[in-house]
């Protein structure tokens, strides 16, 4: 029983790292309709960033903030530079360009920090006797606080969505650019403040990653890719759902490797069958809402 | 009359271009619709004469010449075009067809299609681990091979098969998923036949975790032993491997371009454009899009398939975490059809070996920093790209202010043109002062990153597709108008023109 509950708590704190990043894709692709490819790399890159300042002698909090306050702007920089000019046009130009996006950011952070790994340190305290006993299991203070951590993210964004005027604005912005136009709201600004946003809770996912992981340039490859199945998994419209996928694929991943002995290698397959089979009976996600398309 | 589309913004000219070139992809080169043709036809498109182009004796010289000087390079004929290339050059060019092969399959899916992939490097790692397998002995194959161990020819055709058939069963469920969706289902695959093919229990098959060593792959003597007349594989002992894949690869890489161009000629291949542009109109014309797509991801498939094989057998060893086999495999591929031209026949070839070298270069510049002449040649590449695309772009967007007046096009034209040679050397000084530091790993990546943005921004068909619009604007100039409709044209136009 103490090994379910510590597996089930790994498996949590590791998907709430997911659910993260998932929102992130999610504030987005509810805003422009685009799946952020380069939204992992970015958080790398803040990442690097944070490494840099705490060795500089910076507290951890400062650095953490700054390197947010990086994710931020350069996401903001890629929707308005990159993304905006070629929206109208086609998809797949997007698609391409996101792309490029994330060849360059990834290949950047490897010629200016090498390919050696570093260590960020942690927010929360990482010592050997820095645990809690639940139910005879030792949960390490690390794990509860990333668990934390999302925690506060989803509220302050529910609070920002649904009790702030810019939420609002950035709501009808995400259901019709149109009307929110001629209604006086500043669709550009709300875009470039949705992908901001993103950035910075793109960086926060890597940000609480990387202290147990070791921050190298491949840090968030595996983590975005899961990111985005969570995303996709909970209907990448839908924020709740990206926060229950994130969970759930995290879960899978622990569970997967702790009690299916024969499939712990084979989370990949495992999460494309799973892919496929929700996507063809629910295309829109579990908890995404059904497009109606008009001809 | 003839100032049409004139007036246009970027957006409208756009289109008109994608139009175009939309259909110069599928049926050759065929002629722009001129104002005289639209106006014949009562503003419904037609299809305009064919007039352009050059004669078909001049067409053979266009190919004859730089195949003849390749050749020569490759057999290290000295004298004439110089020495020949060194192994490690062969290699690369080897690399360079064998990546173009790959990317024509990609461009089958992603540029005639529309499904944007970002899975054919599980198609290509599976084609390459299929030859290495079979001329390995690993698998037990009756009625075929000595012991199992296979000519390394015939691994070709089994690996294609192979993908074919992976990618029909892959591509029946992915493919009713559209955009990003099918982008991310891709990716998931490329990353499911990574950890299959590392799987311990497959290990006899596979060689699990460390991959296979297979038998260096010993190409035949003679490329042709043709009545006496023979043309032996290496010759002064350079590198006989190289130059066998180099023959094995472009003659593969030709017939597969004869291939496509052949299908996109086809109802099938009418089909793929169709559905591409518009799924729905497709389906209501009567094309069934779930065998479309399914056959079309299959046979991109196998083109990929071949390229993985080729890739196998001169590396002469596999394992699951050679990066052209995930996901940086999948975006060289996208990058080689993006820079090339997508929907272009000869993109790839273009592309492959534009990034193979870029790369090649952008490496040597991280091994030996301050080589400045290295990191000159690739500024130059990149920024000759750059200029190429802007120029290109001005020349689209004031197509009939150059025609009808040249000098003053000619001066805008000269003004860009210097202006990018400006920024040209700016970017080049910069880049030097870089490289003092010594850290540039990964400068091939970031330059083929920034080299994705700027062609979905700005030449969405790459360096073929511009390349054709241009010549279609302005080296095939319209074509005399017949008497009867200049002489009405004149009566109609006086007036307009003269403002």
């Amino acid at each position: 029983m103490s090994l379910f509950i510590q597996r089930m708590f790994d498996g949590l704190a590791e998907g709430s790292i997911y659910a993260l990043l998932a929102l992130a894709l999610v504030v987005i692709f509810r805003s422009t309709g685009q799946l952020n490819f380069a939204q992992g790399e970015i958080g790398t890159l803040c990442a690097f960033f944070a490494s840099t300042f705490t060795l500089a002698g910076w507290p951890v909090w400062l650095a953490f903030l700054v390197a947010m306050a990086i994710g931020f702007v350069v996401s903001a920089l890629v929707e308005r530079v990159v993304v905006r000019p070629i929206e109208d046009r086609n998809p797949g130009a997007v698609i391409v360009a996101l792309i490029g996006v994330f060849l360059a950011v990834n290949q950047l952070t490897a010629m200016f920090w090498g390919v050696d790994a570093r260590s960020l340190p942690s927010l929360f305290p990482t010592d050997a006797d820095s645990f809690i006993r639940i139910g005879g299991a030792a949960i390490r203070i690390e794990r509860l606080g990333i668990i934390g951590v999302l925690i506060v993210t989803v509220v302050l964004l529910f609070l920002l969505f649904n009790k702030t005027k810019i939420g609002l604005a950035m709501r009808a912005v995400a259901n019709n650019q149109e009307s929110s136009n001629l209604v006086g709201i500043r669709v550009g600004n709300i875009l470039i403040l949705g992908w901001g946003l993103a950035g910075a809770i793109g960086a926060l996912a890597a940000l609480m990653l990387a202290p147990s992981a070791g921050l190298t340039g491949t840090l968030m490859l595996g983590p975005f890719l899961l990111a985005s199945v969570a995303a996709v998994l909970g209907g990448l419209d839908s924020p709740v759902g990206a926060v229950v996928g994130g969970l759930l694929i995290g879960l899978l991943k622990a569970f997967l490797i702790g009690y299916v002995d024969f499939l712990s290698d084979m989370l990949f397959p495992v999460i494309l069958v799973l892919l496929l089979s929700v996507l063809l009976f629910r295309p829109a996600g579990l908890f995404g809402t059904e497009k109606v398309e008009r001809v | 009359m003839s100032d049409r589309h004139h007036e246009g913004d970027d957006a409208i000219i756009d289109q008109k271009i994608t139009e175009e070139i939309a259909d110069a992809g599928v049926a050759g080169a065929m002629a722009p619709l001129t104002d005289e043709a639209f106006e014949a036809s009562g503003g419904l498109p037609m299809r305009a004469p064919q007039y352009g182009g050059l004669h078909w004796l001049g067409r053979v010289l266009v190919f004859a010449v730089p195949l003849a000087y390749l050749l020569m390079r490759v057999l290290g004929v000295s004298g004439l075009v110089g020495d020949g290339w060194s192994n490690s050059g062969l290699g690369l060019l080897a690399d360079a067809f064998i990546i173009a092969i790959a990317v024509m399959g990609v461009n089958l899916i992603s540029g005639y299609t529309g499904q944007i992939s970002l899975g054919h490097s599980a198609f290509f790692a599976i084609g390459a681990y299929t030859g290495i397998i079979l001329t390995d002995g690993r698998v037990s194959t009756p009625f075929f091979g000595e012991d199992n161990i296979w000519n390394p020819g015939w691994t070709i055709p089994v690996a294609a098969a192979l993908c074919f058939l992976v990618g029909c069963v892959v591509g029946l469920p992915a493919l009713r998923l559209k955009g990003i969706y099918l982008a991310l289902t891709t990716l998931v695959f490329v990353e499911a036949v990574r950890s299959t093919l590392k799987y311990e229990k497959f290990e006899d098959v596979t060689g699990g975790a460390s991959g296979i060593k297979g038998d260096k792959y010993t190409p035949p003597e003679y490329v042709f032993d043709f009545f006496g007349i023979k043309l032996p594989t290496g010759l002064d002992g350079r590198g006989d491997l190289n130059q066998w894949m180099i023959y094995l690869s472009l003659a593969l890489l030709l017939f597969i371009m004869l291939m496509v161009s052949g299908i996109m000629r086809s109802r099938v291949g009418r089909a793929m454009v169709a559905t591409r542009d518009n799924e729905l109109a497709a389906e209501v014309m009567g094309v069934n899009l779930s065998v479309i797509k399914t056959v079309t991801f299959g046979l991109s498939g196998a083109i990929t398939g071949i390229g993985g094989a080729l890739f196998g057998l001169k590396l002469g060893l596999v394992d699951a975490d050679v990066p052209l086999f995930g996901l940086f495999g999948a975006i060289t591929f996208l990058v080689a059809m993006v820079v090339g031209g997508a929907a272009q026949n000869w993109g790839p070839m273009v592309g492959a070996v534009f990034y193979v070298f870029v790369n090649e270069i952008a490496r040597s510049i991280g091994e030996a920093p301050g080589d400045y002449e290295s990191v000159f040649t690739i500024t130059l590449i990149v920024l000759v790209v750059v200029v190429l695309i802007v120029v290109a772009r001005y020349v689209m967007q004031h197509a009939d202010d150059i025609r009808a007046n040249v000098s003053n096009g000619a001066v805008k034209a000269a003004l860009v043109v210097v202006g990018s040679i400006v920024v040209l050397v700016a970017a080049g000084v910069t880049l030097l002062g870089i490289s003092d530091g010594g850290k540039l790993d990964g400068l091939g990546g970031v330059i083929f990153g920034v080299l994705l943005i700027l062609f979905a921004r700005f030449a969405p068909f790459g360096a073929v597709g511009t390349f054709r619009i241009l010549r279609s604007r302005i080296v095939q100039i319209v074509p005399k108008p017949p008497a009867a409709s200049r002489a009405a044209k004149a009566a109609a136009g006086s007036g307009e023109h003269s403002s």
